[in-house]
């Protein structure tokens, strides 16, 4: 007699999607999360895919959904460590990692504002800060602070503690080790952005207004680091020319061999949140080949008749900086007219492929491919991109298709 | 233009060619463009070598012969290095140079001989035709190369002709360098011409701007010749930066090695100063070893910083720069035999195999000018020399 629990790791929105579906149909679902907070990568986002929503529309209603299940349990902070065992009957070692902040967080805020340790946010892709304790997303869920013990300055401790009116911070509180026995394995542990760092012909890390993709996404969102306003990092000014670069590590075999899927969408709906703060903003979209599948190919039209989108077929592959006005200057060869052009921009973004989020890591009794993502294995379905890259809509294809999967691998055990 | 029908005719011959000598990459390319960006030589207005990629993988010969910049190119390797489809572009551009030689010249089998490892043998055997009857008719027989009485340094045999009075080395020598030296140099001026008219048109210079030979190198092969020996275009390299140097000095000593050449020409063929000199005390002796060894300094540096370049990937050495480098390397090796060979007693019986090993080298050597990637000696010098002219003229027309 197998187990017929599912469980499901990654709560990004494919995770969310499978979850949700499966304790939908009666079945008990576990649901783990490395993060604090669910939401995952749409939760960072400015708009998603294939409706350009903000991540709101799509995460509460799910949220909602999870709230009123009985058949759900979720781990925020929580990874893998191994998986033994096959379809019907596998045994999941989980790792739990401290909180330190109980159950009683009402999220009123108050322990933050006395907090003076503060980190650079990695929700945010370095560009602004948060304290050492910290909400870990404007929609987390479970709703519920966090403390980073790493961040705290002296007396920042006492000062929460005291704080806090409902009694919730608990600095005591352990990691746990501990089982779980499942029936099938639903891996949604998504992507991870590829280190721009490594491309050092283009200046990131180097140049301020050198940016990513997410970091762009980060901007434009109205909880982000700049409450949604698009600023060059420099000087914090708008830029009004702004340059693409296409397939920054994706498609390069030196980098990412494969095409990640969503960049050129990326940069078309980016050049559309420069719309629509400016009409005026020049977007210079610099590209091997504009890849819009399928259905997409309507938003590339769109693009063009919403936004000033000048497209220059040609990778960028030098980038240089001007040190007085920390402009760049953008060089491709434009394969059309088959001469160079240097331009001169005010912001340069990556367009920064994807990589699975456990690229790099060895999770003993998950199979991967060779570049991190999860190969479908009998009781282990990999979705979303943790399988492949995908835009939102497919990713949750592929979850609710998983679910089909898992209950049939729970029934035949 | 769009609407214009454009028949293209893929030559797959030239294709294959390109991939059997170091090319083999060509077909990799998806035309991202990177690779013009990253080179440090690739100029705004006509950049390379994406274009050149797809002209290659459609084998358009012609369009490859008419294109400078397959030899503005040298083989920096970035574009190699950042090329995200490992179609290795530096590399291929060093194949399509071969293709350009081969092209522009007669006897065509012969390049072919220099291009693989199987020609070797050939090759020998072709020296070795030329140079056995000759020695043979300047020795007046056969000589015995174990004994240096007898070979090369026979003493008895010798020529008057005119006021001269020249040993039988010296006659054999001549009579086997001076013609081999005219037949280069009537095919390599006759593929130089070829290949500036298919330039001019490639480039559609207006006529009135076409300029005769006397104008052209009196105004810009100096400014050429100056950046050649500066090396001021291979110093912008980025991978591959340390062939500058090495470069540089191998050229030096070609120099050096040609103006000692000329030397003994004058005062031993001409006013009977006969060789062999000593070597210690005699100052053309000098500058001859100096070349020498600056010569095995160069090679020997390019073949152990090209080993550690592929190490890097940043660079491939296909059979025809092997067998170039290795083939300078014993010129210089068997050049400096034939001093050591003569100096210490116990080798001194060797010297006749030493010294015919020397002039089959040499005489290779020669031959490689016209059909081995020898030939970028000249034909980047003229495409150095058409890219001055070409800016110039564009100043020109602009002002």
């Amino acid at each position: 007699m197998g187990s017929s629990t599912i469980l499901v790791v990654g709560g990004g929105i494919s995770g969310i999607t499978a979850a949700i579906e499966a304790a939908e149909m009666e079945t008990e679902v576990i649901l783990v999360e490395k993060e604090p907070t669910l939401g995952g990568r749409v939760g960072q986002l400015r708009y998603y895919f294939p409706k350009l929503c903000p991540p709101t529309c799509g995460l509460e209603i799910n949220y909602k959904r999870i709230k009123a299940n009985p058949h759900l349990t979720i781990y925020t902070m929580t990874d893998v460590l191994d998986i033994n065992g096959e379809p019907g009957n596998y045994r999941v070692k989980l790792r739990k990692r401290p909180r330190y902040v109980n159950e009683n967080c009402t999220a009123c805020g108050e322990c933050e504002k006395v907090c003076e340790g503060e980190v650079v946010s990695e929700y945010d892709f370095g560009l602004g800060k948060r304290k050492a304790i910290y909400l870990p997303s404007p929609m987390a869920f479970p709703l519920r602070y966090v403390l980073d013990k790493n961040a705290l300055a002296s007396g920042d401790l006492e000062r929460i503690t005291s704080a806090c009116k409902y009694n919730a911070i608990d600095p005591d509180m352990k990691e746990e080790v501990f089982e779980v026995e499942v029936g099938a394995i639903i891996w949604a542990t998504g992507w991870k952005l590829y280190d721009a760092s490594k491309l050092d012909n283009l200046g990131y890390g180097k140049f301020a207004n050198v940016i990513t993709n997410m970091q762009m996404e980060r901007m434009a969102s109205p909880w982000g680091p700049t409450g949604g306003n698009i600023i060059r990092p420099s000087d914090g000014t708008t830029p009004q020319r702004v340059a693409f670069v296409q397939c920054a590590g994706s498609r390069d075999e030196n980098h990412l061999p494969y095409c990640s899927y969503i960049c050129c969408l990326a940069s078309l709906k980016h050049s559309l949140y420069l719309a629509e703060k400016s009409p005026d903003t020049e977007s210079l979209i610099f590209y091997i080949d504009i890849r819009t599948p399928g259905r997409y190919e309507k938003f590339l039209r769109r693009a063009q008749n919403e936004a000033k989108i000048n497209f220059i077929k040609g990778k960028v592959a030098k980038i240089e900086e001007d040190p007085e006005t920390k402009d760049l200057i953008v060089t491709a060869e434009d394969t059309i007219s088959g001469k160079k052009v240097n331009e001169r921009v005010n912001m340069v973004v990556l367009a920064m492929g994807m990589q699975p989020s456990i690229a790099g890591e060895n999770i003993p009794g998950l199979p991967v491919d060779e570049y991190g993502f999860v190969r479908e294995n009998e009781g282990i379905i990999p979705v979303g991109c943790a399988k492949k890259p995908l835009d939102v809509m497919t990713s949750n294809e592929t979850a609710t298709g998983a679910v089909i999967k898992a209950l049939q691998i729970i029934k035949r055990a | 233009m769009s609407n214009e029908v454009l028949k293209v005719d893929a030559d797959l011959s030239a294709v294959k060619e390109i991939q059997s000598v170091g090319g083999d990459t060509v077909k990799k390319c998806y035309q991202c463009a990177t690779c013009s960006s990253v080179c440090p030589l690739s100029p705004d207005e006509a950049p390379f070598p994406r274009k050149q990629m797809i002209l290659a993988q459609w084998g358009f010969r012609d369009r490859l012969i008419s294109d400078p910049s397959v030899w503005l190119c040298h083989q920096c390797g970035d574009c190699t290095k950042y090329c995200p489809r490992n179609a290795r572009p530096g590399d291929v551009l060093a194949s399509l140079r071969l293709l350009v030689t081969k092209e522009l010249v007669p006897f065509k089998f012969m390049h072919t001989f220099y291009s693989h490892l199987w020609g070797l043998p050939i090759l020998i055997l072709i020296a070795l035709a030329f140079i056995l009857p000759v020695m043979f008719l300047a020795f007046k027989g056969v000589p015995d190369l174990t004994n240096p009485i007898s070979f090369p340094y026979n003493p008895e045999i010798n020529y008057k002709i005119a006021f001269m009075e020249l040993p039988a080395r010296v006659v054999m020598i001549d009579l086997l360098f001076l013609p081999l030296a005219a037949f280069v140099v009537i095919i390599i001026a006759n593929a130089v011409s070829k290949m500036w008219n298919m330039y001019l048109d490639y480039y559609k210079v207006p006529v009135a701007y076409r300029y005769g030979f006397a104008t052209v190198i009196k105004n810009y092969l100096g400014p050429a010749i100056r950046e050649i020996l500066a090396h001021s275009r291979f110093e912008k390299c980025g991978a591959n930066s340390w062939r500058a140097n090495p470069h540089k000095m191998l050229l030096y000593a070609f120099i050096i090695l040609f103006i000692t050449t000329g030397t003994v020409f004058v005062l031993a063929d001409i006013l009977g100063m006969h060789t062999p000199w000593n070597p210690f005390t005699h100052p053309v002796k000098w500058l001859g070893n100096i070349g020498g060894i600056l010569l095995l300094y160069g090679v020997i540096s390019l073949i152990t910083g090209r080993n550690k370049a592929v190490l890097e990937n940043s660079l491939r050495t296909a059979y025809p720069d092997a067998f170039l480098l290795w083939l300078i390397l014993f010129v210089g090796i068997t050049g400096f035999l034939i001093e050591i060979a003569r100096i210490v007693p116990v080798f001194y019986n060797y010297v006749g195999f030493v010294y015919i090993a020397h002039i089959i080298c040499v005489f290779l050597l020669f031959l490689a000018i016209p059909y081995s990637k020898f030939s970028h000696l000249i034909y980047r010098t003229t495409a150095v020399v058409f890219d001055l002219y070409y800016k110039d003229i564009l100043k020109k027309q602009g002002s």
